[in-house]
């Protein structure tokens, strides 16, 4: 997975913010996950339509204080995590 | 006018398989779940088939027509319709209906001083039905014995009292009504009707807390309040669902279910089940309302 892959939020997801940490179901499944605030945030971001990784990193980055490159591993970690989940789709 | 089940049938084969099935922690299956070109085709095995015609242009209206088994009686295909066909409609046309039982519990500490629903979510024979009774026993009224039916009024959710049975096993019938309690077989589940010594509540209450009640049947008591995330993961599979691949209407229950946990206090409650320790549960949990 790289910075310049673009994902999508799957259609079989909803979501709902609760008590500050996003929870998605996943209607295929019927699994639940949990995603802190600031994964939760690039989950907004997402929903709102299709992004590259590097572009999430970049408002993740002017939102919250953390490094960049930690930033960008997380994300990476993050993205493999829900595609691998088929919560996210290539797109 | 009261529905009534259709004469009993045999179960046939069906020429397709279940899109859903419900099975009991024990493996077994209670329900199965099939298309039918009219709407769906709801069957529980050696009791009785309920077919769901889907009205066309009447939003979310359906004609209920049930079968049940020569050996199953017409209670049990009553109390089916009541306690899972029912709320599984309710849910499918956007209502709120959860597995469980509720009793009224006085708040004194609440400016309106009204009385409050407290209901117990939790697995099948998980010990729901007698806890609601051993507080109807106690002075509290039951609303309600398995199938919670949520209203939202005002930012508030009544929940409406269903029908004024409940349904025990004979030993949680004589533990709450007397040794000498007649039952025609000790084995199965048999309707008690409210009276005396188990009162009815008279109206919809306001809910105030939910209990789900831990799988550990030897558990200390003790009462933890669920993480709102943690709440609607318990409330999701206490929920009643007609159409898995229905996902808007997945959506929309999702949604309301989400709702419900940020509004309303959701706690893990574990104790032993022993009749002896049930007025420790009561106290516990009255004092837990009291200070929510």
């Amino acid at each position: 997975m790289q910075l310049s892959d673009r994902f999508a939020v799957s259609a079989d997801v909803v979501a709902r913010e609760v008590g500050g940490e996003m929870v998605l179901l996943d209607l295929s499944s019927g699994q639940y996950f949990g995603l802190d605030p600031v994964g939760g945030r690039i989950w907004e971001l997402l929903a709102e339509g299709p992004r590259e990784l590097a572009e999430l990193c970049d408002s993740v980055e002017a939102e919250f204080e953390a490094p960049r490159d930690r930033i960008e591993a997380d994300l990476l970690a993050l993205a493999k995590q829900l595609k691998d989940q088929d919560l996210i789709v290539a797109a | 006018m009261e529905w009534e089940p259709d004469s009993p049938r045999p179960q046939v084969e069906l020429p397709r398989e279940p899109y859903d099935r419900w099975v009991s922690p024990a493996g077994y299956c209670q329900a199965e779940f099939y298309r039918d070109e009219r709407g769906y085709l709801i069957r529980f095995p050696s009791q009785a088939d309920f077919l769901i015609e889907v009205k066309s242009g009447d939003g979310g209206e359906f004609r209920i027509t049930g079968w049940p088994t020569p050996q199953c009686d017409a209670k049990t295909t009553l109390n089916l319709y009541h306690n899972a066909i029912q709320p599984i409609l309710g849910n499918h046309s956007g209502g709120l209906f959860l597995h469980g039982s509720a009793v009224c519990a006085r708040v004194e500490h609440h400016s309106d001083g009204e009385e409050g629903a407290v209901a117990f979510l939790g697995l099948s024979r998980s010990g729901k039905t007698t806890l609601a009774g051993s507080f109807a026993q106690a002075g509290h009224p039951f609303l309600t014995e398995d199938v919670i039916d949520l209203a939202r009024s005002d930012g508030r959710y009544l929940l409406q009292p269903k029908r004024s049975k409940l349904r025990l096993f004979a030993d949680s019938a004589r533990h709450l009504l007397g040794r000498d309690t007649e039952f025609e077989n000790d084995d199965i589940k048999q309707d008690v009707d409210a009276g005396a010594g188990l009162p009815f509540a008279d109206g919809a209450k306001p809910l105030r807390q939910i209990y789900v009640l831990g799988t550990d049947l030897r558990a200390d008591l003790s009462i933890r309040q669920f993480s709102l995330q943690e709440a609607l993961s318990v409330l999701l599979p206490n929920a009643f669902i007609l159409d898995v691949e229905d996902k808007a209407s997945l959506r929309g229950h999702f949604g309301r279910l989400a709702d419900l946990s940020q509004d309303i206090p959701c706690y893990a409650l574990d104790f032993m089940r022993d009749y002896s320790e049930l007025p420790r549960v009561r106290k516990a949990v009255l004092g837990n309302l009291a200070n929510g």
